[in-house]
C-alpha cells in the first residue's frame, strides 16, 4: 500500500483556505478516500445519523506526480482528524513558502508507517514534507489503520448511493444571509420543515405548539424538473401555497434537524460560487449541492464537487 | 357558504396592524427586560402605542413603551385596550429573526390572527418573506398595582449615566444580599451600599465631584431603602449596548413607600441613518426612542431619618 504525491499551489490554497475550514465544521473526523483518479473527504458515510458531506477532487485539482498503489484495486481509505491535518498543513506552509523558489517540486504528501516515541508498534501517518535550501520539515499527522477491503467496499457503495440526484434543484438564496436567518431561527425550535417546489420556491419553517416561524423564497432558479406557478397562488400565505403545491405533486416537504441545516450552511466557508437545495427521490434526504466556478469564469469546475446530505427526521418522532 | 362566512369573520378589522422599518431597536428594548429564560409578558395595545409588561415575584415589574410614533404605520381598530399574554422569549427570538444585518425590512405586526395569534411578516419583498405566528394567551392579571406615587412635593430622583449605573450594580454583586440606596441633600450624593459574608462595599456618586456621571439630582431630605440585589441587577443586566454607545442616562426615582423606578431610553432609529448629534442626556429624537421602566419594591421599610 503506497501513496505519494505533491500538492500543487492551487491545491494547497484550496485545501488550506477553503475546503479544510469548511469540512472541519462538519465534524472533526472524516474519511480520506484515495483512488487512482480522485481524492474524497467523506463525513458520516458509514453511519446513518448526522450530516453526510462528500467532497470530491480530481487528482489534478490538488496534486501532481500522484502515485497510488494497493492490493485493493489501488484504493486506500483511512480516517483522519481534520483539525490536525489543517494545523499540520498551515505550519508546514510557513516554511514551504519561504523556500518555494528553490523547491520547484512542491510540498510532498505521503503515507508512512513510523515508530512513534515510547512505542514498540509502528503507526500509520500522513506525512507532509517540505525541503528547503538548508533544512527540511516533516509533519506527521496520525491516521487510523487503513480500512479493510470490506470497509472500503462499503464506503464505495455508500458513496455511489450518495450520488443520487434530486429531480428538482432550486438555487439557494445568498448563503450568508440564509445562515444568519437560520442561526436566529434555531432559538425557537429543533425541527425544520424544508419544502422545495418545481416553481422555484424554497420554504423553511419551524413549527411548535407556541410558534410558527418561517421564511419563503420564491422564483429561485430551478435545475431539473420545473413547472409554472399556478395563477391565484400569489395571494395565499406561504403555508397554504406550499400545501397546495405538495397536493399537486409539484413540491416535496421534509423535516430535518435545524442544527444539521445550520451545519451544512457552514460549508459556505469553502466559498462556493453558488449552492442548490433539493430533496432526494422518495424524500430520503435533503441535499445541498455547492458549485465552484473555474476561476475567472462562470463555468462550473467539474473537477471539484462538494455536497451535503441531511438525514430526514421521522415526522412521528417529534 | 359557511366557508365564506368564516373568511368574513377572520377578515374583520384587526385590533392592530402596524409596520416597522427597523426591528433591531425593538429587539434591544425588549431584551433589556428579559432577565431570565422563561418569562410571560402581557402586551397591551392602545391608540397611543404598545406596552409590554413583565413582572416577577410581585417585587419587580418592567414596562416597555413603544409609542405609535415608532411605527411607520399604526392602524388601531379596537375599542379600549386589548391585552394578550405571550412568551417574552419567543417574541424576542422571533423578532430577532427578522433583523438581518445590513438590510432593513419593512415588518408588519398584526393582532389578532384567525386563531388569536400575533402575526409578524416582512412585507417589502414579494419573492422573499419571513413570517411568524406566535400563540397568545389570555393574560394573567397583573398581581399588584404598581401605581407609582411621588414621595413628596420635591421628587427624590437622580439621573446617572447608564454605563456607570450598570458598572456600579455589577460591582455590588453580593449574592442573595440586599443593596441600600441612599440619597442625601448635603453634600448632594447618592450612595449604593452592599454587605455580604466577607465584607461590605460602598459606591458614592457625589453630585459635585461626578457631574459627568451624575447628570441630574433632586433631593430635599435624606432617604434610604434596601432592594434585593437580584431585582436591582435585573434593571441593568440586559441594558442594550446601543444605550451605552449613545452615552445615555438612566433616571432613578424613589416614590412613596420606597418604590424605586428606573427609567432607560433605547434608540429604535434605523442603524443605517447616521446619528444626529445626541446630547449627553440622550433626549434627542424623541419620536425614535422606546421608554423602559422598571419598578422595584423595597425589601423592608426603613426609618427614613436614619
Amino acid at each position: 500500500m503506497k501513496f505519494k504525491a505533491f500538492l500543487t499551489d492551487n491545491g494547497i490554497n484550496l485545501l488550506e483556505k477553503r475546503i479544510l475550514p469548511a469540512l472541519d465544521k462538519m465534524g472533526k473526523i472524516c474519511h480520506l478516500y484515495l483512488t487512482r483518479d480522485h481524492a474524497f473527504f467523506l463525513h458520516n458515510l458509514l453511519n446513518a445519523d448526522g450530516v453526510q458531506s462528500i467532497a470530491q477532487f480530481k487528482k489534478e485539482s490538488l496534486f501532481q506526480d500522484y502515485r497510488i498503489s494497493s492490493q485493493n484495486d489501488d484504493k486506500i481509505a483511512f480516517s483522519i482528524d481534520l483539525s490536525l491535518l489543517h494545523r499540520a498543513l498551515r505550519s508546514i506552509l510557513t516554511i514551504y513558502v519561504e523556500s518555494r523558489d528553490f523547491n520547484s517540486n512542491g510540498l510532498q504528501i505521503k503515507l508512512v508507517k513510523k515508530l512513534p516515541p515510547q512505542s514498540t508498534q509502528a503507526m500509520p501517518f500522513l506525512t507532509f514534507e517540505a525541503k528547503g535550501y538548508k533544512s527540511a520539515v516533516v509533519q506527521d499527522v496520525p491516521i487510523s489503520k487503513p480500512l479493510s477491503r470490506a470497509d472500503v467496499q462499503e464506503l464505495q457503495l455508500a458513496l455511489e448511493s450518495a450520488q443520487e440526484m434530486p429531480k428538482t434543484l432550486v438555487k439557494a438564496p445568498e448563503l450568508n444571509s440564509l445562515q444568519n436567518l437560520v442561526d436566529r431561527m434555531k432559538h425557537v425550535g429543533d425541527v425544520l420543515g424544508v419544502s422545495i417546489s418545481k416553481y422555484g420556491d424554497l420554504h423553511l419553517q419551524i413549527s411548535t405548539t407556541l410558534i410558527t416561524l418561517g421564511a419563503e423564497y420564491r422564483k429561485l432558479t430551478v435545475l431539473g424538473e420545473r413547472a409554472d406557478g399556478v395563477a391565484g397562488d400569489e395571494d395565499l400565505t406561504a403555508q397554504s401555497r406550499t400545501e397546495r403545491a405538495v397536493q399537486r405533486g409539484d413540491a416535496m416537504t421534509v423535516q430535518v434537524s435545524v442544527k444539521h441545516f445550520f451545519k451544512s450552511l457552514q460549508c459556505s466557508l469553502a466559498r462556493p460560487d453558488c449552492a442548490f437545495y433539493g430533496i432526494a427521490p422518495q424524500g430520503t434526504c435533503l441535499m445541498m449541492i455547492f458549485q465552484f466556478f473555474v476561476p475567472g469564469t462562470r463555468q462550473t469546475d467539474k473537477s471539484i464537487s462538494l455536497h451535503c446530505r441531511l438525514p430526514v427526521l421521522d415526522p412521528g418522532s417529534n | 357558504m359557511s366557508s365564506s362566512v368564516a373568511v368574513g369573520t377572520a377578515e374583520e378589522t384587526p385590533d392592530l396592524v402596524c409596520e416597522l422599518d427597523s426591528v433591531q431597536g425593538i429587539v434591544d428594548a425588549l431584551t433589556s427586560v428579559r432577565w431570565k429564560r422563561h418569562q410571560d409578558a402581557v402586551v397591551e395595545l392602545s391608540e397611543h402605542g404598545i406596552v409590554i409588561i413583565v413582572e416577577e415575584a410581585s417585587c419587580l415589574q418592567a414596562k416597555v413603551y413603544l409609542q405609535r410614533e415608532l411605527f411607520v404605520k399604526y392602524d388601531f381598530g379596537a375599542h379600549g385596550r386589548p391585552r394578550f399574554g405571550v412568551s417574552l422569549g419567543l417574541f424576542v427570538d422571533s423578532l430577532n429573526t427578522f433583523s438581518v444585518p445590513g438590510r432593513s425590512n419593512i415588518l408588519e405586526l398584526r393582532y389578532p390572527g384567525p386563531d388569536m395569534q400575533l402575526l409578524i411578516r416582512t412585507v417589502d419583498s414579494p419573492n422573499a418573506c419571513i413570517y411568524a405566528e406566535i400563540r397568545t394567551r389570555i393574560p394573567e392579571t397583573i398581581s399588584w398595582d404598581y401605581n407609582f406615587e411621588p414621595a413628596g412635593s420635591t421628587p427624590l430622583s437622580f439621573t446617572v449615566k447608564s454605563a456607570a449605573l450598570k458598572t456600579a450594580i455589577d460591582d455590588l454583586e453580593w449574592p442573595e444580599s440586599s443593596i441600600q440606596i441612599k440619597l442625601q441633600p448635603s453634600p448632594p450624593s447618592v450612595i449604593f451600599r452592599g454587605e455580604g459574608g466577607h465584607g461590605e462595599m460602598q459606591i458614592d456618586f457625589n453630585y459635585y465631584a461626578n457631574v459627568d456621571l451624575l447628570i441630574a439630582f433632586s433631593c430635599d431630605r435624606q432617604i434610604s431603602h434596601r432592594y434585593k440585589y437580584k431585582f436591582l441587577r435585573a434593571t441593568t443586566s440586559n441594558i442594550p449596548s446601543s444605550v451605552i454607545r449613545d452615552n445615555r442616562g438612566s433616571k432613578l426615582t424613589v416614590g412613596q413607600g420606597g418604590m424605586l423606578k428606573v427609567q432607560h431610553l433605547v434608540s429604535v432609529a434605523k442603524p443605517s441613518v447616521p446619528h444626529p448629534h445626541i446630547d449627553s442626556a440622550g433626549y434627542q429624537q424623541p419620536s425614535r426612542i422606546a421608554y423602559i421602566e422598571f419598578f422595584v419594591k423595597p425589601e423592608v421599610e426603613e426609618d427614613n431619618d436614619s
